[in-house]
């Protein structure tokens, strides 16, 4: 059984091969049936992985233990869902899912693409059946998944504890599926640039990809910080490490691409920039992964790796970067500017200050990850740049860019006038200096984030008043009442509006931001049984401690007492693992969230005997925010990619209704 | 034409060089120095303000004082061996023969480092299972 999946990587391996001759070949001899052949091969490429894909799941739930991946990341003991899980808990099987995430993709490409495109398309395959020949050649030969093990031990080594988490579950899929969706608009630029179509052809074509590929990975990164949060037991959910980085970076030029596509779009500028954007998307992806599977970083992340893998990840990504330029370069002259930037007040200079805010901050991330690894190669000496250069570097850029996303939006195209400026500003700057001020009043004095949350209420301030301002315009005009009119209006620029919906969650995860960085209270306490201590304004009383066993585990309970002001609030009960399959004991995190702050406990050590205890204590306030503005951001871009289709009949079954209902 | 071309390239102009302002501080202030167990015995702990130390932790080395949250160890890298204090939350990932990262100071008149941050990593069982994973072992260091 196990042998079927190795058979089907080899086969999609042919596939893969053959996919990509054929469709170069085809554009050569100008032959429609080859390319519909090569097309048929990536879709083979996508039984194969789903069969080999089906082998290694199967292999897991039956803990057949002869596949050296089930043994090494499952047990049976394991729940169910973790053995699921455990598809993507290891190297190996992230790369297959990798693969068949990529197959899947690349499939509804061609489907999707079927009488379109057809000058883009044999590009657009090859493409994308390269890097799925770089993943299958990565499994078949670095990391093989599929590696059996000469004696089946009894029982398999189990999955790290600290995978063992809900978040953990769903975040490496969200990720990956952002990672991969990024190879598709990355496909179509390469087609764009091979085949000569240069217009906004190859931007349109994948403007939903991009923005599910973006939407997918920021969630994905929402959802690590969050399994950090709760499962590492540190007190926060970033730490700037350069796993975390790898996957921010792809982000952010991501984000800077999905804002100046529009300025292509609608004036035919900065073709060259988005092209260099979306490979250098794309590049990091890849490099990314490189980062954390190579080792190359000295980190705790370096983790054990066969020099190989970094090898043809390197071999990989030299080759993406000198075919990507070469093309580039190639077709330059075809890509000029077909206008200019008029004024520096306008929709079109924000969106440049945008990019290069957000390169900016994506250059910066990308300079304090590597620079261990420059500083020793070019000084001989190895330096380290740690959490304190990301913040002081990004915030103040980060600030820059929440307040531009409340004013780029409203700022005409081409050049602003001052009339309009004052029109559309006056209520949004009014309502930030208010905030701001009631803030000072509060006693804040912190004045880094006074701008912060200044900065979000103006943006807050824009866009409900942007919603507000075109339903009335409705209203008014098409005799609609107000609800009606703001969904239509929504529907009618879906686009827009859901943009605006997209900022109005970043302004609420960057109060979460501010908040929990500015005005995190920690303490540490030693505490006898009965003893009270205080944080903030709660007052904590040790109550007492458990052991307790269950199959899995040995664990320990301390429970907590939480009152305010004397009210009582509710119980803590931070524990400590002790799993059976692992040498490591594992924190598991008390949390009493709310709206307003979390009060967040771990258990750090007792004295069996006098039952005292040692506890670390943080208060970190408005965290929740960050996790509602995440949700934000998913139904904002769930309303950018709404199908038209779906919004025309949605309305015409409306309008339909209301007719009836005249007469 | 020419004023608005000038104006746009001084925005721009601007931007940039507040960036590269930030880079350039940011860098200066933050810098840390990475040393192994054998350079900084060299240099007898003249290492400037602070430093970060990668090397394994000696079995037999280990003392815990968990009620003061005090912890004492000896790092090598397989040659010499180099005392170390550190005070906070002990990673669920150490222990003996860990590889570790530690980061602080080196006292010269006690002849050990003063570490304020402990990062550890098992050597065993952790393997890579995401590209987005994290360590468990963020210690009592705190950042966003």
């Amino acid at each position: 059984m196990i042998d079927l999946g190795q058979y089907a990587l080899i086969l999609a391996f042919v596939f893969a091969c053959y996919g990509i001759g054929s469709a170069l070949v085809s554009v050569r001899v100008r032959s429609p049936r080859l390319l519909a052949s090569s097309e048929n091969a990536l879709l083979s490429v996508t039984v194969c992985l789903a069969v080999a894909a089906a082998v290694l799941m199967r292999a897991l739930v039956t803990h057949d233990f002869r596949l050296e991946y089930a043994a090494g990341y499952t047990s049976l003991a394991l729940p169910l869902r973790y053995t699921l899980t455990a598809f993507w808990g290891g190297q190996k099987g992230s790369l297959l899912l990798w693969s068949i995430l990529l197959a899947i993709f690349s499939s509804v490409v061609v489907l999707q693409n079927h009488r379109k495109n057809r000058e883009l398309m044999p590009f657009v395959g090859a493409t994308l059946l390269s890097v799925q020949l770089f993943f299958l050649v990565l499994m078949l030969f670095a990391a093989p998944v599929f590696e059996k093990l000469p004696i089946p031990p009894a029982d398999g080594r189990g999955l790290n504890p600290l995978l063992q988490n809900y978040w953990m579950m769903i975040h490496p899929p969200m990720l990956y599926l952002g990672f991969v969706g990024f190879s598709v608009p990355f496909a179509f630029a390469i087609a764009a640039l091979a085949s000569g179509r240069l217009d906004a052809l190859w931007i349109k074509t994948t403007r939903r990809w991009t923005l599910l590929a973006w939407s997918f990975l920021g969630i994905g990164l929402l959802l690590g910080g969050r399994w950090a949060y709760e499962e590492l037991g540190w007190g926060g959910y970033w730490a700037w490490d350069p796993v975390e980085n790898a996957s921010l970076m792809p982000w952010l030029t991501g984000t800077a691409f999905l804002h100046s596509v529009m300025i292509q779009e609608k004036k035919g500028m900065l073709k060259i920039w988005n092209m260099v954007l979306i490979l250098l998307t794309f590049w990091l992806t890849i490099f990314g992964t490189f980062l954390t599977r190579s080792g190359i970083i000295t980190s705790v992340h370096a983790f054990a790796q066969t020099p190989l893998i970094g090898q043809l990840f390197i071999l990989f990504l030299t080759l993406v970067t000198v075919v990507s330029l070469a093309l580039l370069f190639k077709r330059l002259p075809l890509l000029r500017s077909e206008n200019k930037l008029e004024s520096l007040v306008s929709r079109e200079s924000s969106f440049l200050f945008n990019n290069v805010l957000f390169v900016g901050i994506a250059f910066a991330v990308l300079w304090g990850t590597i620079f261990p690894v420059l500083s020793e190669w070019v000084r001989g000496v190895k330096i380290t740049v740690g959490a304190p250069f990301f913040n002081r570097v990004n915030m103040p850029i980060a600030l820059a860019l929440l307040a531009l996303s409340g004013v780029g939006p409203l700022i005409a195209w081409r050049k602003a006038s001052w009339r309009e400026l004052k029109r559309n500003f006056r209520t949004p700057v009014v309502i930030a200096v208010v905030a701001m001020c009631s803030l000072v009043a509060f006693g804040i004095r912190h004045v880094l984030s006074l701008l912060f949350f200044g900065s979000c209420a103006f943006v807050t301030a824009t866009v409900f008043l942007e919603f507000y301002r075109g339903a009335r315009a409705r209203q008014s005009m098409m005799r609609e009442a107000f609800v009606p009119a703001l969904v239509r209006l929504t529907a009618k620029n879906k686009r827009r509006y859901g943009g605006f919906v997209v900022h109005l969650g970043m302004a609420l995860i960057f109060v979460g931001i501010a908040g929990s960085s500015f005005f995190k209270v920690e303490k540490e306490a030693t505490l006898s049984l009965g003893q009270l201590m205080h944080l903030g304004p709660y007052e904590i009383r040790y109550e007492g401690i458990q052991a307790f066993r269950d199959p899995n585990k040995d664990f320990v309970k301390a429970t907590l007492s939480v009152s305010r002001e004397g009210l009582p609030q509710g119980q803590l009960v931070p524990e400590r693992h002790f799993y059976v399959t692992s040498e490591q004991p594992t924190t598991e995190v008390a949390l009493r969230s709310t709206f307003k702050e979390d009060l967040y406990a771990i258990l750090v050590g007792w004295d069996a005997q006098s039952k005292a205890a040692v506890f670390k204590l943080y208060l970190n306030p408005l965290v929740q925010w960050i996790w509602y503005g995440g949700g934000l951001l998913a139904l904002g871009t769930l309303i950018c990619m709404l199908p038209r289709q779906l919004l025309v009949k949605s309305q015409r079954q409306a309008s339909k209704r209301e007719t009836e209902h005249v007469a | 034409m020419k004023s608005r071309k000038w104006s746009l390239l001084g925005g721009s102009a601007v931007v940039v060089g507040v960036v590269v302002y930030l880079f350039v501080t940011g860098m200066r202030d933050t810098m840390v120095y990475y040393f192994t167990v054998g350079e900084v015995l060299a240099k007898e702990g003249k290492i400037g303000k602070g430093a970060r130390v990668n090397g394994h932790v000696v079995p037999g080395t280990i003392h815990k004082d968990v009620m003061n949250l005090r912890l004492e160890f000896g790092i090598t890298d397989g040659k010499q061996t180099l005392p170390v204090v550190y005070r906070g939350i002990t990673p669920d990932t150490f222990k003996e023969g860990a590889e570790v990262v530690v980061e602080g100071k080196y006292d010269q008149a006690g002849k050990t480092f003063q570490a304020h941050t402990l990062l550890a990593k098992c050597p065993t069982k952790y393997e890579a299972e995401s590209s987005a994973s994290r360590t468990p072992s963020n210690s009592g260091k705190t950042s966003y």
